[in-house]
């Protein structure tokens, strides 16, 4: 049933990624534009140097996945080399290649999310710089949760993990709220702490689930009513969290639903780590991974796509880099410690890249600029 | 020995002399080929490759871009009329005289701390409000920050010129610390010192006062603080070094012509000062201009600045906007530069050598220690206690503590890291490590760039103010677009014929980009002494036989000593806290920095982060410490 709905969204968006590859004239890769994606060789090669790009905290954390995943890659596959890369403007770094015709020197991106495909799409040609995949080469596909599908029409990206933003919230100063229209009421005023969605992936999630909420034409006027209310909007997550939360200048903040398990591991009180989901909803982020249509290690690449998506795997990603499995929960195995701490909001709301695509840019501006210095 | 002997001898030395003789003759010609070359390929090349981005879209020369950001009241507020409707200079008349008989002045009594009951006779002056677009408020904002930055830094400057106490030489070289840091570090400081539970506030519920939200009442000024946090030293630093090369005598010459000491500060002292005040005014302005991560972390969105606004364009791949904006920004800067440069130039001519004033004791007993100039000095340095050990001392405290009290599992962490770490994490040694080498290589290229751009425009006219201004370029465009233009042009490499391309990256691209970031310091605090040297000085000691190398290492530069050796502590400074185009440049895993190992380390966990920028610190705090030792060596 699930493997029914995931792979028929998949394969559908594998017919309209058929139809933009073709509108790719003079294309480089021999791959693309006739055949339907990369059929299973006899003989898959498996060994070599596999290069994976990723952003820092999956290698440079204090407990990194990143770790782990090279180390069981290696031993389960002994002639395959996994090179991390962490490039320094993330995914904007391959695009800037693509564009200039430069080497890639990867295979695999870890970490791409569905705003990272529009913007792909809109700097590229439709359905570039990743390949459209083929399922039947990733036996594990069909584990993916329901609810995480990113809508690529192009069929380039599997979930690897989620995330869910939410409230997080000093229970000892105010009570937990529960709707949109709780945080512009006189309890709340002064009190929320956010993200400029500019510069920040859990700012700009809140930002898309409040379009999500009150539609294109009234999300900025519910910003306005937050404005009125005394709604602090910082740099980014880290600043924000670090520096203005932390240090007691605010009450609420816009999180993740995770927080709890990092409040426990750092002997936090937990009476300021409270989670709220407005709506019962939370605002899912999930991270895909994608293979480049350059690739020079295209059955290694799938191979890894595959093995991301095992039990051991799976668990390992979840608890090191503190975020939910893209399986569904009978493939996995969590920690009961993370089981406790993690909260998983009743609904998740996401934006596919369909509402995403051409959009995304213009509302990101118009919220900026009511925001920004005037 | 022999006569042939003998003769070789001599022969070889002729040899060794003549070649001495070659290379003296063409020793500021060769420096300054280099120089050209390091700027084309370092700074025009890629600057020039994002710019283009902004007159060039699909191929075509355009202006399109600048008439939209132009005519964008969000962009330049108010004059957007103007600029779309240059012509109608009626109508803009018209709304300027009916904008200002709106303007009333009153006055009133205020309380500005509002828990506290302080009556504080206030001037309102109320006006019917104009818009200022982003630019005019990135303008507005870096005013204030360089009116608080001279305001914080003259004070220091005064201290550290005219009083001797122990500890003044090591103090003088710690001024330069706060400069080091990450953005992210300064914030997470000011949160740490400011905050509703921050160190202050601590302090303050010791005696029953607080807590108060510093920081949330008044964001705008806490983004200024923290703006004079980075830029007071600076100003202090050139002051200082300008005030150890006044001549003494000249004051002594006043003095016995009868004028108070007052009197001789102000006509003697005071106008010897003034062209490093105000190039410390210029560079906070400049810098405060384009700041972007400070106002973000700090002031959160409402106090966005164009530097945001060029950061976020970029993130989103719109090149053209970004460029024009950087372009824009960079006129602003480039106008000022000039401006000032036009100033600076005109002062020329007056005959100085170093003899420093003499220092007086700070505390010599208690009576001189209770008369209002050093109770006026104590009170600077609590205020200073505040603003800048505050925030680093609380970084120190944060690196020791977490939720739940002591710790040293941040610092275990990075020592766990260097003894395990793989090759693709970041390892604390290599970072210190790599971040002095850089560091002096960045010494050995940028000074001598400085000093030749200062020797080669000091008396060129206006065309050497042109030069001059042009070369300042490193400091008026933004670090985005700088980082971008490194990026696009050297990372990925100029197309060149037979299927070549210019690339240029590692260890010798990061030396070479943070050389062309620091050498403006380094001519910034010598051109202004180079400038008022007697040229009559260099005129004999040539007519004596003396090569232009030979009067410039003899003549010029020991009396320009102390200005060589603050700008050295800058070229350094700068080294150790670049980030973005280390970043980028960095070609292998193992060329980053101590900043670049500190945001690797940002996760959703601080501490290691906040070990690593306390190690930053006390690495880069010794580190002044021995370049001012060495350097004040070399200014006897």
């Amino acid at each position: 049933m699930k493997r029914r709905t995931f792979v028929g969204a998949v394969g559908g968006g594998a017919v309209a990624g058929l139809a933009g590859c073709v509108t790719r004239d003079g294309d480089d890769g021999p791959e693309n534009g006739t055949e339907p994606g990369d059929p299973e060789p006899e003989e898959p090669d498996l060994s070599g140097e596999l290069i994976v790009a990723t952003y820092e905290s999956m290698v440079d954390d204090e407990n990194p996945a990143g770790t782990w995943l090279k180390e069981a890659f290696e031993e389960a596959h002994p002639d395959a080399e996994l090179t991390w890369t962490v490039p320094e403007s993330g995914l904007n770094h391959y695009i800037r290649r693509e564009q200039e015709e430069a080497d890639l020197d990867a295979d695999v991106y870890l970490g791409v999310n569905v705003d990272d495909l529009a913007r792909i799409d809109d700097a590229l040609d439709d359905g570039g710089l990743f390949r459209e995949l083929n399922l039947d080469r990733i036996g594990r596909a069909d584990r993916i949760r329901n609810g995480l599908e990113m809508g690529d029409p192009h069929g380039r990206v599997l979930p690897y993990d989620t995330g869910y933003i939410s409230l997080v919230y000093d229970e000892t100063e105010v009570d937990e709220p529960t709707t949109f229209d709780d945080l512009t009421a006189p309890a709340y005023e002064n009190a929320l702490l956010t993200q400029n969605a500019q510069n920040s992936d859990p700012g700009q999630a809140f930002l898309l689930w409040t379009i999500d909420a009150f539609g294109e034409d009234g999300y900025l006027d519910y910003w306005r009513e937050l404005a009125d209310n005394g709604v602090r909007v910082l740099d980014d997550w880290y600043e924000s969290y670090y520096g203005a939360y932390m240090e007691g200048q605010r009450s609420m903040i816009v999180s993740y639903s995770t927080d709890q398990v990092f409040a426990s591991a750092e002997g936090y009180d937990m009476s300021r780590h409270q989670v709220a989901f407005l709506n019962d909803q939370g605002y899912a982020n999930p991270e895909g991974m994608a293979i480049f249509d350059r690739a020079t290690k295209i059955d290694l690449a799938y191979e890894f796509v595959n093995f991301v998506l095992s039990s051991d795997a799976q668990a390992e990603i979840a608890q090191r880099n503190v975020q939910f499995p893209a399986v569904a929960s009978e493939h996995v195995e969590l920690d009961p410690e993370f089981d406790r701490y993690a909260h998983e909001p009743p609904e998740a709301v996401t934006m596919e890249y369909d509402r995403l695509r051409g959009n995304l840019d213009g509302w990101v501006d118009d919220w900026a600029r009511e925001f920004a210095s005037q | 020995m022999t006569r042939a002997d003998r003769r070789a001898d001599v022969a070889a030395a002729a040899v060794v002399a003549g070649g001495r003789a070659w290379f003296e003759r063409r020793a500021l010609a060769l420096a300054g080929i280099a120089t050209i070359g390091v700027l084309v390929v370092m700074l025009y090349l890629p600057v020039g490759v994002v710019f283009v981005d902004a007159v060039v879209v699909d191929g075509v020369p355009t202006l399109a871009a600048f008439r939209e950001v132009l005519t964008d009241p969000f962009y330049v507020g108010a004059l957007a009329a103007v600029f779309s409707d240059p012509l109608a200079i009626g109508g803009h008349a018209t709304a300027v005289f009916g904008w200002l008989a709106a303007v009333s002045v009153s006055l009133s009594i205020e309380y500005p701390l509002s828990d506290v009951a302080l009556p504080v006779p206030w001037l309102r002056v109320t006006t019917p409000g104009v818009r200022l677009g982003l630019f005019g408020f990135t303008a507005y904002q870096a005013a204030l920050s360089t009116i608080a930055s001279v305001a914080l830094g003259l004070p220091a400057a005064y201290v550290l010129a005219t009083y001797e106490f122990r500890g003044r030489r090591t103090l003088r070289s710690l001024t330069i610390l706060p400069f080091v840091l990450p953005g992210i570090m300064v914030a997470v400081g000011f949160y740490a010192a400011f905050g509703q539970t921050g160190t202050i506030n601590g302090l303050l519920g010791l005696v029953g006062l607080g807590p108060y939200p510093f920081i949330e009442r008044n964001p705008l000024a806490i983004v200024i603080v923290a703006h004079a946090f980075y830029n007071a030293p600076l100003v202090a630093r050139i002051t200082v070094a300008a005030w150890e090369s006044v001549d003494v005598r000249t004051v002594e010459t006043a003095r016995s012509l009868g004028a108070s000491p007052r009197r001789a500060f102000l006509d003697v002292i005071a106008p010897q000062l003034f062209p490093a005040i105000l190039t410390g005014a210029l560079l906070t302005f400049v810098f405060t201009f384009m700041t972007f991560p400070i106002v973000l972390a700090l002031g959160g969105l409402q106090l966005a600045t164009v530097e945001v606004w060029i950061y976020d364009r970029i993130r989103r791949l719109a090149y053209a906007e970004a460029a024009t904006l950087a372009i824009l920004e960079t006129l602003v800067s480039l106008g000022l530069t000039y401006a000032y440069l036009r100033y600076e130039s005109a002062r020329s001519g007056l005959a100085r050598a170093a003899a420093p004033p003499p220092k007086e004791p700070l505390f010599p007993d208690l009576r001189t220690a209770l008369t209002p100039r050093r109770l006026a000095v104590v009170g600077y340095g609590l205020v200073a206690l505040v603003v800048f050990v505050g925030p680093m001392a609380s970084l120190v405290i944060g690196s020791f503590t977490d939720g739940s009290g002591f710790t040293l599992r941040h610092y275990a962490f990075l020592l766990e890291r260097q003894v395990e770490g793989q090759s693709f994490q970041t390892r604390p040694f290599p970072a210190v490590r790599n971040s002095l080498l850089f560091g002096l290589g960045t010494l050995a290229i940028a000074v001598p760039m400085g000093v030749i751009l200062s020797v080669s425009t000091a008396r060129a006219g206006r065309v050497g103010t042109i030069v001059d201004a042009l070369a300042m370029l490193p400091l008026a465009v933004s670090g985005v677009v700088f980082g971008i233009g490194l990026l696009q042009g050297l990372v990925f490499g100029i197309p060149l014929p037979g299927g070549w391309r210019l690339q240029v990256t590692g260890p010798v691209a990061i030396v070479a980009a943070h050389a062309v970031a620091a050498y403006p310091f380094v001519t910034r605090n010598v051109s202004p002494l180079l400038g008022a040297l007697d040229p009559a000085m260099v005129e004999s000691a040539r007519a004596l036989g003396a090569s232009r190398y030979r009067a410039l290492v003899d003549v010029e530069l020991p009396l320009v000593a102390s200005g060589i050796v603050a700008g050295a502590a800058f070229a350094f400074a700068i080294s150790i806290g670049e980030f973005s185009s280390t970043v980028i440049l960095a070609g292998g895993a193992d060329t980053y920095t101590m900043p670049v190992a500190v945001e690797r380390y940002l996760g959703r966990r601080s501490g290691p982060a906040i070990a690593m920028g306390t190690l930053l610190l006390v690495v880069t705090a010794a580190s002044f410490v021995v370049v001012d030792r060495v350097g004040g060596r070399v200014e006897r």
